[in-house]
């Protein structure tokens, strides 16, 4: 049994380079550690994860596609082919014709999520997505590249951006400071956004099975109500199954919506 | 004593839910009316309200954000 519904976040590292001076407090998980004085490069439980995502995508990707596949799709090709035409379209009903180029980024973004966050959901495994580190690091990342295509584009003009066009000039200042705000804050909620599903839904099917798990033990009668918190259980799995795609989905979505604002500027 | 007011501060944070469920209310139920005016554009329709969704079920979220940091992080 787990003792906290947040245990199953915890991270462990699993490759070390040299013998650590015991890190703080924590008893150590030695195999291989990487560490320059403070900094903590270890291989952890995360990165395989990490490691695992890509790897699964990358050979799937290679398996289905020898020789450019087949005129008629096996199974797998059609999956891969769903993928694909999924993200396409994305980007061309957001962005269009513009957008073409930035589709190799978009298209990663979404299937490295996606496979993330249901190779998570497997049970014993380990959700990355569920740290906010990671997710926010990635959207920091992405945005500021879009902050850097916009700017590329549009030069200096590109700061028109945070004031609309036709506003009256004596609200200029209020508009600029809220526009600022609302930009600056994009990636972060993006962040959030992912993190906080991911480690919500994952914390709440630990709650939910815990309960399941105590009326089964508690016998008699209890043990075959048990049924019901176990259907629970099951449902919430479903859902968790749908919140993995939809915020893979948001995610990428909303980052071409971003993408396409640094293009258009409004 | 602090344990005790950071169990309440936790509790009162949950409140924040009630604008979030009314806010996916609105999302799902503007859904149900704009697809029985206009039944052909369901799919359209469909994809929006699980953008909103998702944006609105995010505002939910950071208040279990702000209820981890006040029992776990402060």
């Amino acid at each position: 049994m787990l003792n906290s519904p947040l245990e199953q976040f915890n991270i462990i590292s699993i490759l070390r380079l040299t013998t650590p001076a015991s890190p703080i407090g924590r008893k150590p998980y030695p195999i291989i550690p990487i560490h320059i004085s403070n900094l903590y490069f270890s291989f952890t439980n995360s990165s395989l994860f990490f490691l695992l995502a890509t790897l699964l995508i990358c050979l799937l990707y290679h398996m289905v596609t020898i020789n450019g596949g087949v005129l008629v799709p096996t199974r797998w090709q059609s999956v891969v082919e769903m993928f694909y035409e999924f993200v396409v379209n994305m980007v061309e009903e957001q962005i269009g014709e513009k957008g073409r180029k930035y589709f190799t980024l978009i298209f990663t973004t979404f299937m490295f999520i996606l496979s993330l966050n249901l190779i998570g959901l497997i049970p014993y495994s380990f959700a990355s997505t569920s740290h906010l580190i990671v997710t926010f690091g990635m959207s920091l990342s992405l945005f500021l590249g879009i902050t850097i295509i916009g700017l590329q584009i549009h030069g200096l003009h590109f700061f028109s951006f945070f004031l609309p066009a036709g506003a009256p000039l004596a609200l200029a200042p209020a508009l600029v400071v809220i526009e600022l705000v609302s930009y600056v804050f994009r990636p972060i909620s993006l962040g959030v956004r992912l993190g906080a599903n991911i480690m919500a839904g994952h914390a709440l099917l630990v709650i939910l099975s815990g309960f399941a798990w105590t009326m089964l033990t508690a016998g008699g009668f209890l043990a075959v109500a048990a049924i019901f918190p176990f259907a629970i259980v099951f449902a919430i799995t479903c859902l968790e199954f749908a919140v993995a795609g939809l915020q893979a989905y948001v995610f990428t979505i909303l980052l071409t919506i971003y993408l396409r604002d640094a293009i258009e500027l409004h | 004593m602090t344990e005790a007011a950071k169990l309440v501060g936790a509790g009162c944070a949950t409140i924040a839910l009630a604008g979030a469920g009314a806010g996916i209310g609105i999302v799902f139920g503007s859904l149900i009316n704009a697809v029985a005016r206009n039944p052909s554009l369901t799919k359209q329709l469909f994809g929006y309200a699980i953008l909103g969704f998702a944006l609105t079920e995010a505002i939910a979220l950071f208040a279990l954000m702000v209820v981890f940091l006040i029992l776990f992080a402060i």
